[in-house]
């Protein structure tokens, strides 16, 4: 939305000592953002009016001239290719140092001097388009020059000067007056700026309106649902020509192109006011007769872009008693819109919901200036100052036209006077500061509310141009006040509460613990991944996609489908970073969803409808290049060594995972909490580097549920302990857990067990393995002897030989 | 005799004095303690002496022999354990490289921020990230067909439910859980629907603010505010409000801080404002307050969104916004 400074002062002034930048700023910190101060002016800087005095044929090219020009006080001269030129002719003079767009197009370029096909040349005469006016002064050839000499200009003159076009204008972003359905207009604007600078603004006056003959207009609101207010006037006798200059250059320094006078007058009131309206040609509504309905299932339109379009059942339409005529509220029809020879118009002012007209708007994909205001719900009150202040304007630009029908007005308007009584204490306690009464008052006066106070309440009467939705509670009365006090007066003041109990939060501790864990004692780098799973893997890893969640609209088919597991992408990312790392560790903690399961969070107040689980996992991969014996015995550490950090007595079991060479569960009891393995290497493309591929993931959630308590401290050993290494060879297949749990009972004396090397090899038999550990020993209430020792270590190896057929070595 | 012992013991000791090493040490040791040492020779005077005197001298002989010993083996222990000679390492070498690992720059900042709001008693709490409609928007007061659905670009997933599009959707979730007084923070992942460039990424981190208490007022946040940026950015800032629209806030705010690149003169970070952008903030709306059970008669609060992924990429001066997602170690291992 741009704020134009020459608009706004029909009806205020500003004050003098305000510069642009500091109206925006103001602006800004009292009622909307402001992106950006345009200043017309600048744009023109250097481009004066000019006097062709001469023109001579240039001696090298057969297309160019060379013209003589007085620009004021001196004279210039200046190679032209014009077709147009004639001796005597006012032209726009872009000088040395001026910015122009060559034929219009491309690039701003600045000036400079410059010989043309061997004579000097001081500037250009410029074409409209190349100084930004194409709008204004349409050009019908391409070699024509702009010609001034039908306005009302002097030689030396500069053009922005010369053609009024020294306007300010502020754009101001919209997300800012998404909830001001009365900024969305120029005298809106107007009065923000008359209620921050105290100033006074004129009442926007129109006249009423005489008939002059008695048309038959019929108006009939079938959908009084969606139509709030809907006024029809007919005019005839209007001639439909190009709108004066002023008028143009108004609606262009807004950003409007101009089309003709009947549509610019609708458009100069859509940005005057807010309101939207629309003109009909007369000739093309069957009966003087217009009906406000919804659209019924299968139908279509087209719009006056020359777009057919499906409607949505339900859409608000215009209809007169044979056909569609405009989309309300949004897009007039083709098939009546004004064209050259139109002589008889319909003005149409309405009020349409808000909701329908968004609705419809969406899911057509078509937006309009005008749709954009009535989705913002706006004031049925403006739609009858909007047509009166249109039709004077059509009888002020067509001298020849005429009244030709009663003003109709169908007038539901749904919205009730907003009254709140706000107790002077409410804006003081928010506000943390005492703001004098008077002040209140005052501000909320400038605002053009009702006040009065009575028993340290405010009783307020909520102009109707704010009460369709904007104001409604005492709250926003609040902001009103401190808006233009000013936020700038609040006085920062820490707040003064009760302590609270502290509340334990063990997912917060152990999430951030386990992260710096691994990345400061593992060797593990963290990294982010998207939320969208990534598929080239999941099909690799031979996961169903059909069990992730799908999303509707994806940025990208690749990105269709929620994470189920993170491995697909931390495996991913793996393989791209072995373009830079031979070996490297990545995790991620994050959450996952899973739709096969219910989750704990509610979806509604009610409570009893659950979104899918989304339980937060931990996940890591290693890529390494060790065996892949030593890999998997680095990741079965690393597991362990998290487990303990957790207190958690784990076990684990041998599971089939599809992508895994080796895969094991990690549980509790019988509680799985997560799984580790190495991956199948031919899925892993390491670009060519001798690499293996651990993986683990853990379901984060359910584990912190299994956090154990602090451990128990125990007595130093009082005694010393003994130490003993052992070999065996036992067969290849027997796992090392069942010898450790033999040997642990043989003798209380057992303090701890631990194997060193694992051999194979020919030597020992095929099927057979040897395992040295180490053995220690202790006693907790003597120093033990050798003796001692030597018959344990007879019985562990006579246990191991009955149980596994154990050789010694 | 005496005076003889005496000078002797004076210029030992002096001589003990300039002991530098080891080898000077065994000279000293010889030239008076030694079999043909001074003092050896003294003493061996005082067997010649008349009777008489002999007992006084001797003694006093005696006790100088120990104080010479005494000192000598202090001086020799001190001298010895200097050790070997110093040597000279190249400290141009570079280190053997101790391996660590890294967390990610967004970790790093939200730990960094929660610490600073959890020592301003505030606690910290996670929630879901796929959501219900009604949590996400209606509860915050942004009903279906609302205009500031717009802004944010959704992520729909079967049965109507989205991706958050802000962890404001805690607001309603935490104050039905624990009610008022409530002072907490939401860190955590969003998403919208949209393309991605160097400065926007579908997917973002924000951390949401909610204090609820009885009488807390729009000073109360800014001095909040205030304070905690100046934690976590480890200087003084300086905060500005302005008006703002967001449905579950009222009144609402924009919280701009003067730029820390220019301390407020303008330049091209701030766009010559002197100002940055820095999150959404306001009072929080009745209407939530009622949502989430709370009576806004008795009660009121603030409400703040802050942008994590934006802070991170001006702490560490990132220009790309992809990068944090990438996984690249490379970019990673900066940190």
């Amino acid at each position: 939305m741009y704020l134009s400074l020459n608009w706004v002062k029909n009806w205020l002034k500003l004050p003098k000592d305000i510069s642009a930048k500091q109206l925006a700023l103001d602006l800004t910190m009292s009622t909307v953002e402001v992106e950006e101060v345009i200043d017309q002016a600048a744009m023109l800087d250097k481009i004066v009016v000019g006097k062709i005095k001469e023109i001579t044929k240039h001696p090298n090219a057969d297309r160019l001239q060379v013209c003589q020009v007085d620009i004021g006080e001196t004279t210039s001269k200046i190679v032209c290719g014009g077709s147009n030129l004639t001796k005597g002719m006012l032209v726009a003079v872009a000088q040395i140092g001026s910015q122009v767009r060559w034929h219009g197009e491309g690039e701003l370029v600045t000036l400079a001097k410059a010989k043309i096909r061997g004579v000097e040349s001081n500037g250009m005469i410029a074409a409209s388009t190349e100084i930004g006016l194409g709008d204004l002064f349409p050009v019908k050839d391409e070699n024509e020059i702009l010609d001034l000499s039908a306005h009302k200009v002097k030689s030396g003159q500069p053009l922005s000067e010369a053609l009024g076009l020294n306007d300010i204008i502020i754009d101001i972003d919209n997300k800012s007056i998404n909830h001001r359905p009365d900024l969305w207009g120029q005298y809106g604007l107007a009065r923000e700026l008359a209620a921050i600078y105290k100033i006074k603004l004129k009442e926007y006056a129109v006249a009423d309106l005489t008939p002059q003959s008695k048309g038959k207009l019929k108006v009939t609101v079938t959908d009084k649902k969606n139509c709030f207010r809907y006024l029809g006037l007919a005019i005839s006798g209007v001639k439909v020509i190009e709108s004066p200059l002023w008028l143009k250059s108004q609606l262009q320094a807004v950003g409007i192109r101009p089309i003709n006078n009947i549509v610019d007058v609708t458009n100069y009131i859509l940005y005057e006011l807010g309101q939207p309206l629309h003109a009909f040609d007369n000739r093309q509504i069957a009966n003087n007769n217009i009906e406000i309905k919804q659209a019924q299932k299968g139908e279509s339109f087209v719009t006056l872009d020359g777009e057919k379009r499906k409607l949505p059942e339900g859409a608000l339409m215009i209809a007169d008693s044979e056909k569609y005529v405009a989309l309300a509220g949004i897009m007039g029809g083709q098939n009546s819109e004004i064209s050259q020879d139109t002589t008889d118009i319909i003005i149409e002012a309405a009020n349409f919901r808000d909701i329908s007209i968004r609705h419809t708007s969406v899911v057509l994909g078509l937006r309009s200036e005008s749709s954009a205001r009535f989705e913002k719900s706006l004031d049925p009150v403006i739609a009858e100052t909007a047509i009166k202040k249109a039709a004077q304007m059509i009888l002020e630009l067509c001298p020849d036209a005429v009244v030709a029908s009663q003003l109709v007005d169908v007038n539901n308007n749904p919205f009730k006077e907003v009254s709140l009584q706000v107790p002077e204490a409410l804006i003081n306690n928010r506000f943390g500061v005492v703001i004098p009464t008077a002040d209140i008052k005052d501000i909320l006066k400038r605002l053009q509310f009702e006040v009065s106070y009575k028993a340290k309440t405010f009783n307020i009467k909520v102009p109707s141009f704010r009460a369709t939705k904007d104001i409604s509670i005492p709250e926003d009365i609040v902001e009103e006040v401190a808006r233009i006090y000013g936020y700038d007066n609040i006085q920062a003041q820490l707040p003064i509460v009760t302590l609270q109990e502290p509340r334990a939060n063990i997912a917060y501790q152990a999430g951030r613990d386990i992260k710096r864990w691994l990345a400061l004692s593992q060797l593990y780098n963290e990294v982010y991944t998207y939320p969208f799973t990534d598929q080239g893997w999941v099909k690799k890893m031979n996961l169903d996609i059909i069990q992730h969640i799908k999303l509707k609209n994806a940025v990208s088919p690749e990105q269709g489908y929620l994470n189920l597991s993170l491995l697909p992408n931390l495996l991913k990312r793996a393989e791209e970073n072995m373009r830079w790392y031979e070996e490297f560790r990545i995790f991620e903690l994050e959450r996952v969803f899973d739709k096969s399961s219910k989750g704990v969070y509610h979806t509604e107040k009610s409570k009893n409808k659950f979104l899918p689980k989304q339980d937060k996992v931990l996940a890591g991969v290693e890529v390494s290049k060790q065996t892949q014996e030593q890999l998997f015995l680095s990741i079965k550490g690393l597991i362990s060594s998290m487990m303990s950090y957790w207190g958690i007595d784990w076990n684990t079991e041998r599971i089939n995972l599809s992508y895994a060479k080796a895969a094991y569960q990690i549980k509790y009891q019988e509680n799985v909490l997560g799984y580790f393995g190495i991956l199948d290497s031919g899925l892993f493309d390491s670009g060519g580097a001798k690499v293996n591929v651990g993986f683990w993931q853990e379901d984060f959630t359910l584990l912190i549920k299994y956090i154990g308590q602090a451990p128990k401290f125990r007595q130093l050993p009082k005694y010393p302990s003994i130490n003993r290494d052992l070999a065996v060879i036992v067969d290849k297949d027997l796992n090392w857990q069942e010898i450790e749990n033999e040997v642990l009972k043989v003798s209380p004396l057992m303090q701890h067990i631990e194997p060193f090397d694992i051999f194979v090899g020919q030597s020992i038999g095929d099927d057979k393995k040897s395992i040295a550990f180490h053995l220690e020993f202790r006693s907790d209430d003597r120093t033990l002897l050798a003796e001692d020792i030597d018959k344990v270590m007879e019985n562990i190896v006579e246990i191991l030989q009955k149980k596994f057929q154990a050789v010694r070595r | 005799m005496e005076k003889k012992l005496q000078d002797l013991k004076k210029t030992f000791m002096s001589e003990m004095d300039n002991v530098k090493d080891s080898q000077f040490l065994a000279d000293l040791k010889k030239k008076y303690l030694g079999r043909k040492g001074e003092l050896t020779g003294i003493l061996k005077e005082v067997k010649d002496m008349a009777s008489e005197e002999k007992p006084r001298v001797g003694k006093l002989a005696n006790e100088i022999k120990e104080e010479l010993t005494e000192v000598f083996n202090k001086t020799e222990k001190i001298i010895k354990n200097k050790g070997d000679q110093a040597i000279d390492f190249d400290p141009t070498m570079p280190g053997t490289k101790r391996q660590t690992g890294h967390l990610h720059p967004s970790t790093i900042v939200q730990q960094e921020v929660e610490d600073a709001f959890v020592s301003m008693g505030f606690s910290v709490y996670d929630g879901p990230q796929l959501e219900s409609d009604y949590y996400n928007f209606t509860a915050l007061n942004i009903p279906e067909e609302h205009p500031a659905r717009d802004s944010h670009d959704t992520f729909w997933l079967e049965q109507n439910w989205l991706l958050r599009t802000h962890t404001s959707n805690l607001q309603v979730r935490m104050l039905e859980k624990h009610g008022a007084p409530f002072r907490g923070i939401f860190p955590g992942r969003c998403f919208r629907y949209e393309s991605t460039d160097a400065s926007h990424d579908h997917t973002f981190f924000q951390l949401e603010g909610l204090m609820i208490d009885k009488g807390i007022n729009i000073g109360n946040l800014i001095a909040t505010m205030k304070s905690l940026l100046s934690a976590v950015f480890n200087t003084d800032v300086d905060v500005r409000l302005r008006p703002g629209f967001f449905p579950f806030v009222e009144p609402g705010f924009e919280m701009d801080i003067k730029c820390l690149v220019c301390e407020g003169k303008g330049c091209s970070v701030c766009k010559q404002s002197g100002w940055v952008e820095l999150m959404p903030c306001g009072m929080v709306h009745p209407e939530v307050l009622k949502a989430g059970g709370v009576d806004p008669n008795e009660y009121s609060g603030f409400a703040f969104g802050l942008g994590l992924t934006r802070l991170v990429m001006m702490k560490y001066r990132i220009d790309d916004i992809r990068l944090l997602e990438s996984g690249d170690l490379r970019f990673l291992k900066q940190f």
